[in-house]
């Protein structure tokens, strides 16, 4: 235990030297998403300039902060002044910044979106007073994009592993103790008290116990557990070894997609270091304690994300679940009592085992305690990671901090293929377990998808059931026979070929799945589907009546056509259409055969961002034919 | 000691269950009807069908009862309107993946009295085009829930019916997924020949890569055939046949195994061959000879069924009392030498009774020969002191070392490979000599393919490095530098406290087979090695125990008491001269006719032809062990029944029969056998309790004393199995087959170097 | 045995549950699983071939037939779905003349889909080979395909 007090204290005082740093910064937001957004470009670029000007500077990579819509992210902390971060950056731009700020001492407010101080700085804002970060309380992201995050003391030097060394002076039972009185439930999706299974683990004899991550997230559209590990992987592991001493087990396995490379690449070093600060083996820090991290990587099965499957594809078999009991906590990996928990619930308990379960349990609402990561995207202002306490709207998530919608507001889906799509009627809903769940969604992973009323709902709902169907182990027969025929009956809808008794067979489909599945998969697949029903019937009922798209997405609903007035005749569209449905002379305006238009979107988008008129041709709604 | 009960309701009676026990299993102990597909008694249960749905008080939504173990107290509903009605949806969307169409027609009643033609199409599309129509699970639960129409579109599958295998027909189409098949060749065969493949509404069931069965590996054990619930796989022989009249239970008289079948005849005919899980010999593991060969063989159209005679112009049909009247004459007044007497070691034991009390009497010397003496010449005793002490099959499990000598259970010995599968499983360390690949190689710590010239030097090999001395070491001169690949696992044999040695049939053929079969008997001897011997003559034991063999009369070779550990045998009188030309030969189930020596007269007594360049005079026409009752000795030492399932074919009849008959008429005393039941009743004389025998029973060592002169005629083939001397390859088609690919694989291993694989990590 | 194997079991322990690992740094290094490598992998744990091929066939990351030279990934995540992933597929089957998850049979290119590449921001997203295209449209892909021999 010393020599880790050393080295924090030590880390400490390197932190110092960043916070009051001698020579300039830069921060540069690397994880996935930045990268995505060209993030390594720009660190070649800077590393070149540095270079090229002969400055000396500092350049950290750093996770991610939240605002992923503002992304490439750099930030510029010159000695004295305050960070400084700048958005939505581009080679042009930096070089620019660089000169400015770097070179010059100037930050170059046109391209600065806030600071890291608690005031205004040269006219720009507090970073975390702005619009979309000061109603969340970031406790899990607490230190995303303000650490490096392959560098261990950082974590340290914010009081890293001090929950861990709270936890290994008391019992393993006064630990789930404190779980327990904090309120924590597990977040990724169930909404299972934390504690509960713990302690069915605890009391379950056996020799070997395992601790396992749950780092599949295979909801599309949502990266929070992703962030979180690239942007900060200790909290998870200081969260993995709390829970692994409060049930007795040694080992540790972290189950992660193998789609999130960088992610394993940074617990892979995160662990090594832990290794070197014997934070990992045996009689850890002086204590009882023995653990040790391995990784699995997941091989594509989104329903590996389900415990007993999990555990199948560890076993090294097919990920097909089974049913329960026997339960994972009493009988799990290789028989042995196993605990299963989500990044995020992990992620947290080093917070609540540093702080305390009173801090935890105040924060939230009752029943509902803590913050919950989201992943905010769809047709929003501000898309990103965003952490918020457990009761907070819908409507303050949408419009405070996400800025509200461009066109008008249509449903948010929550919870990702299990989930739902709600109308604008919930905006006033709480975000915790049990209202979600009233609602007919749930509360999910925490991908928050906000739609417009270029959405079809119909469109949406088969995307999820073919996600599903497509993912589905085919085990059991509910889930594997069912959810296709509600996948072909959308399908038909969307085509044009729907009948009135459709909406009452879906119906059936989806009680009949959800009652006699065999996993989570099975259960929730319906639920985009029946919701959609229940608050959207009028859309579906205009799909198979009318034959009418209002969200105009549905191709066999829509047709393609040029408005001559506005049309110059500059036949951009002409070279891209792939079955010659466009045609025309040149300087003339073109005609469109709606037979041959496969409604590909080429035209249409050439004519938008690249040919001279703009806008002359529309998609709207295809003329009934009889 | 009562058991702990547990008291449970279900549907709102009282009742008592066990600990361990499924809801299921409790509610069926019970008589309450509970439809389920995917589970099976002796496969552990998997919760797939969902049809076994039910309502249990503190659970939520609706547990499978297959699944959820039954607790104190438990308030159990498996009949509400709830549980019927996702049960009915369940089952509809089942049969979206089903062609049933016959299920919910309105002409389904004539269409069962008028097949007329719509059986035996190419594609199935309802129940009466089906080969299970009748006997399948999904009709039935179809009917006893109750289901009158479906209103989901079918989904079929197209996929063509896999019939180039052989034994059973594959039609995916009507696969429900229900995981049966591959559960039991997974979990309880230990095969792993299906699969699962692919996932979701794409997962179909089979080998990797579209292989065809026989190239995966499969042993055509039929395990998945008997528990598939609908007709995609369905036996080629008795697909259409519909559902049995009755089922007999027998034993399998193919090998030594004595391998319970569950016979499954219509009236005149049997059609199938089923295993039976409780049977104690090999729990229900059989393999395709039982399971697939047997129909062919005792319904071929080539048996005999009357007695025939050779005339110069051909065979005549000729009645008993003719036939029997013939061989009298021409068996009065020969000398001992005159005449050869050959006997199968396949015979029922109350046969080979009959046998040796016929030939000692009419011939009056103790020259009884038979195929065993044939193929293993003199070697014959060191052979049989071997199988005096195989042990029982179940022990097999327990080892923690094992060696596999000429051992393969692909197409036969089922139990003994199974068992070593779980030993190796068990951590158990195995060691494979065969002249081609095995089966079981790829559970091993190494597996030499090699010639069986080799195998002798192997084993002194193994020896050298178990002995203290390892003098041992510089006499395996061919194989000498394979010892660094066998001595992790001879460490292990060291330190294990518990090693079996397979004898497999390979051994017979083995060239130096003495030195092959003495390297056997040191392990045994020296180094405390169990033996189980994989013998493919079937009633060997009995063959001794009846005194079916030179010197030895009946009851010689049985141990009565602890002390009785020996019986002698001069070796020159064992020896059976196959260069003396004689006047009659009388074959009993042999077809040795190639190494036989000349003879006057040939009297051929069994019931199938074989080719051969020398034609009978006198063909007596033979029931067999279907149509027979009586007993075996299996390789354990166990009496084993066998019964009558069918009657005999035309005018076949039993060997005693025949014999006795023979016998009065000559006008000896002493065959006065009335029925099976008064062969029996002298038997028991020297086995106490036959036929009803607990015990095994145990054999005395033979002490050879001299030698016993060589007759070098056999040509054993081993690994060809048959009956009665006639090749089953020849009679069964598709055992040509799966023979021929065993063949090859010889041929083409003659050629490669012996393959040695991955050291123990 | 083939070196490359060797070196890859070298890692890993002779047991079952280390299947998965083992498939995976096979078809790093390979590019995909061909019957030899499952009859190696068969030997070293003592499983039936056809029990790895169950297994294995049912991870999508697996293929059991060699990749194609350049390896298109198509995001179809909720967030690039709602903005227009589900055309882009459809442009690129028609353009390459395959389904979803097959190869062209040129061996130029192979078309996947993925569930999500985590950059909802920027939807809708293509990967080819290692690089990421942020808010394509159908023409800029097709373009772009023509830098990919």
């Amino acid at each position: 235990m010393n020599k880790l007090k050393k080295k924090i204290s030590e880390a400490k005082r390197k932190w110092e030297k960043i916070e009051d740093n001698k020579e300039p910064i830069i921060y540069v937001g690397a994880a996935s998403c930045g990268r995505a957004a060209g993030a390594l470009e720009l660190i070649d670029e800077t590393d070149r300039f540095i270079q090229e000007n002969n400055v000396s500077a500092r350049l950290i990579q750093v996770g991610c902060i939240g605002p992923c819509y503002l992304e490439p992210l750099v930030d510029i902390k010159m000695p004295g002044q305050p960070r400084v971060s700048y958005s939505n950056v581009n080679i042009g731009l930096l070089s620019k910044i660089l000169k400015s700020h770097l070179i010059e001492g100037t930050p170059f407010s046109k391209a600065a979106i806030g600071n890291f101080s608690n005031d205004t700085f040269m006219d720009i804002p507090p970073f975390f007073e702005l619009p979309m970060l000061k109603p969340q309380m970031r406790i899990v992201l607490r230190n995303c994009g303000l650490i490096d995050p392959e560098d261990i003391d950082h974590y340290l030097a914010k009081d890293g592993y001090q929950g861990l060394m709270n936890a290994l002076q008391t019992s393993p039972e006064d630990v789930i103790g404190v779980v327990r009185q904090s309120g924590i439930r597990g977040r990724g999706g169930a909404g299972f008290p934390t504690f509960k299974k713990w302690t069915v683990c605890r009391n379950t004899p056996g020799e070997q116990k395992y601790l396992i991550c749950n780092a599949d997230e295979g909801d599309p559209g949502a990266f929070m557990n992703r962030s979180l590990i690239e942007s900060d992987a200790h909290a998870v592991l200081e969260g993995m070894m709390i829970a692994g001493y409060a049930i007795g087990a040694s080992k540790g396995i972290i189950y992660i997609r193998a789609e999130y490379p960088l992610a394993i690449e940074r617990l892979k070093k995160a662990i090594n270091q832990m290794k070197e600060y014997g934070l990992l083996g045996k009689n850890i820090l002086g204590s009882r304690f023995s653990f040790d991290v391995s990784i699995k990587e997941g091989a594509g099965a989104f329903v590996c994300g389900e415990e007993t499957a999990l555990i199948a594809s560890i076993e090294g078999k097919r990920g097909a679940p089974r049913s329960r009991p026997p339960f994972p906590a009493i009988s799990g990996l290789f028989g042995c009592p196993t605990i299963i928990n989500n990044v995020e619930t992990l992620g947290t308990l080093p917070n609540i085992l540093r702080n305390g379960a009173d801090w935890y349990s105040r924060i939230g609402k009752e029943g509902n305690r803590g913050t919950k990561t989201f992943s905010l995207v769809g047709k929003i202002r501000r898309t990103g990671l965003i952490e918020v306490q457990l009761g907070t709207t819908l409507r303050e998530i949408i419009f405070d901090i996400g800025g509200g919608v461009q066109k008008p507001f249509k449903a948010i889906q929550t919870g990702g293929p299990s989930g739902g799509c709600l109308s604008e009627e919930f905006l006033d809903l709480a975000v915790d377990y049990e209202s979600l769940a009233s609602a007919g969604s749930i509360m999910g992973s925490g991908g928050l998808i906000i739609m417009d009323e270029d959405t079809c709902v119909v469109d949406v709902a088969k995307y999820f059931l073919d996600f599903t169907q497509k993912e589905s182990c085919g085990k059991c027969i509910p889930c594997r026979v069912g959810t296709r025929h509600m996948v072909e009956i959308l399908d038909r809808i969307t085509h044009g070929e729907g009948v009135p008794e459709d909406l009452l067979t879906l119906r059936t489909l989806g009680d009949t799945i959800k009652k006699g599945a065999l996993c989570g998969l099975g259960q929730t697949a319906p639920n985009p589907v029946l919701t959609t029903l229940r608050y959207f019937r009028n859309e579906y009922l205009e799909h198979i009546r009318d034959g009418r798209c209002r969200a105009i997405v549905c191709k066999d609903l829509i047709e393609y056509r040029v408005i001559k007035e506005k049309c110059t005749g500059c036949q951009s569209c002409v070279r891209v259409c792939p079955t010659g449905a466009i045609s025309g002379p040149r300087s003339e305006p073109h005609n469109l055969d709606v037979t041959k238009c496969i409604k590909c979107r080429s035209c249409y988008e050439i004519c938008r961002f690249e040919a001279i008129a703009g806008d002359a041709i529309i998609i709207r709604t295809a003329e009934k034919r009889s | 000691m009562t058991k702990k009960i547990i008291h449970i309701t279900i549907n709102n009676k009282k009742l008592d269950a066990h600990p361990g026990q499924t809801i299921l299993q409790a509610a069926r102990e019970h008589g309450i009807y509970i439809p389920s597909l995917c589970a099976m008694e002796h496969l552990a249960s998997y919760g797939a069908c969902r049809l076994c749905v039910v309502e249990v008080d503190g659970l939520r939504g609706f547990p499978t009862s297959c699944t959820t173990p039954v607790e104190e107290g438990m308030v159990i509903r498996t009949d509400t309107m709830e549980v019927r009605g996702l049960r009915q949806e369940v089952l509809k969307l089942l049969l979206s993946e089903h062609p049933a169409s016959c299920l919910f027609c309105g002409e389904k009643e004539e269409c069962k009295q008028y097949m007329g033609t719509i059986r035996k199409v190419g594609v199935i599309t309802g129940c009466r085009y089906c080969p299970n129509d009748l006997r399948c699970e999904l009709q039935q639960i179809a009917e006893n829930i109750g289901l009158t129409e479906t209103s989901y579109p079918v989904y079929y599958k197209n996929f063509p019916v896999e019939k180039y295998d052989p034994f059973y027909d594959r039609d995916y189409n009507l696969c429900i997924l229900c995981g049966r098949c591959v559960r039991v060749c997974s979990n309880v065969r230990l095969n792993g020949t299906l699969s699962f493949k692919q996932r979701g509404r794409l997962t179909t069931i089979g080998p990797a890569f579209d292989r065809s069965h026989i190239e995966a590996g499969c042993e055509f054990c039929g395990a998945c055939v008997t528990a598939c619930p609908t007709g995609a796989l369905s036996t080629k022989v008795s697909k259409w046949y519909g559902r049995p009249d009755t089922q007999i239970g027998s034993t399998c008289n193919y090998c030594a195994m004595g391998c319970k079948l569950l016979l499954q005849t219509t009236k005149t005919e049997v059609i199938d061959a089923l295993p039976d899980y409780s049977s104690p010999v090999e729990h229900g593991i059989i393999c395709v000879k039982g399971r697939f060969g047997i129909t062919e063989y005792v319904h071929s159209p080539l048996r005999y069924g009357v007695p025939r005679e050779m005339t110069p112009i051909g065979y005549n049909d000729i009645s008993w009392e003719e036939a029997i009247e013939k061989a009298a004459s021409k068996l009065t007044g020969l000398k001992p030498d005159e005449c050869l007497f050959v006997v199968s070691p396949q015979l029922l034991n109350e046969d080979l009774f009959a046998a040796q009390k016929f030939i000692r009497q009419i011939k009056g010397s103790e020259e009884i020969a038979s195929s065993f003496i044939f193929d293993l010449d003199d070697d014959a005793i060191s052979y049989i002191n071997l199988i005096s002490d195989s042990e029982p099959i179940e022990t097999i499990e327990k080892a923690q070392g094992v060696i596999a000598i000429g051992f393969d259970s692909t197409y036969g010995y089922s139990a003994i490979g199974v068992n070593v599968k779980k030993a190796v499983q068990s951590g158990a360390c195995l060691l494979c000599i065969n002249s081609f690949e095995s089966n079981l190689d790829m559970l091993s710590e190494a597996s030499f393919v090699m010639d069986t010239s080799k195998w002798a030097d192997m084993l002194d090999l193994i020896i050298g490095f178990m002995s203290k001395d390892k003098i041992e070491k510089r006499l395996a001169g061919s194989v000498k530098t394979f010892g660094k690949d066998i001595d992790s696992a001879c460490k292990v044999f060291l330190r294990s406290p518990d090693n079996v040695l397979i004898v497999g049939p390979g051994v017979i053929e083995a060239q130096n087979r003495d030195r092959v079969l003495g390297g056997i008997e040191r392990l045994k001897n020296e180094f405390s090695w169990r033996i189980v011997v994989a013998c493919p003559y079937t009633n060997l034991k009995g063959m001794l125990a009846m005194g079916a063999y030179p010197c030895f009369k009946p009851g010689d070779t049985i141990r009565q008491h602890e002390a009785d550990k020996t019986v002698e045998l001069r070796g020159e009188n064992a020896h059976i001269d196959l260069k003396k030309k004689r006047k009659l030969i009388y074959l009993i189930g042999d077809t040795s006719f190639d190494i036989l020596p000349d003879c006057d007269y040939l009297i051929y007594q069994n019931a199938l032809p074989v080719k051969s360049s020398r034609a009978p005079d006198l063909i007596l026409p033979v029931s067999l062990f279907t149509e027979s009752s009586g007993t075996i000795i299996n390789i354990e030492g166990r009496v084993l029944q066998v019964k009558e399932a069918v009657a005999p074919y035309m005018d076949s009849k039993p060997d005693w029969w025949i014999l006795k008959r023979i016998a009065e008429k000559i006008g000896r005393p002493g065959m006065k056998f009335n029925n099976v039941g008064s062969i029996q009743g002298e038997i028991k004389k020297i086995i106490k309790g036959f036929p009803a025998v607990k015990r095994r029973v145990e054999f005395k060592r033979i002490a050879l004393k001299g030698t016993v002169k060589k007759h070098g005629q056999g040509m054993p083939a081993a690994w060809k199995s048959s009956y009665r001397g006639v090749l089953l390859g020849d009679v069964v088609s598709g055992i040509k087959v799966i023979e021929s690919k065993r063949m090859f694989s010889v041929q083409e291993r003659a050629t490669r170097a012996p393959l040695i694989e991955w050291r123990a990590i | 045995m083939p070196e490359a194997i060797e070196g890859i079991f070298e890692k890993y322990q002779r047991r079952s549950d280390q299947l998965i690992p083992i498939l995976q740094d096979v078809q790093k290094e390979f590019g995909y699983i061909a019957p030899e490598s499952v009859r190696h992998i068969s030997r070293y744990l003592r499983i039936s071939e056809n029990q790895i091929f169950g297994v294995s066939s049912f991870y999508a990351q697996f293929r059991f037939t060699t990749p194609g030279r350049h390896s298109i990934k198509v995001c179809l995540g909720t967030a690039c779905h709602v903005k227009g992933g589900a055309t882009l597929l459809e442009m690129l089957e028609r353009e390459l003349g395959i389904r979803c998850g097959e190869t062209t049979p040129d061996k130029r290119f192979d078309l996947e889909r993925v569930a999500c590449l985590g950059c909802c921001a920027l939807s809708p997203v293509v990967q080819i080979d290692a690089d990421i295209y942020s808010r394509m449209t159908v023409n800029k892909l097709s373009e772009l395909l023509k830098q990919y021999e």
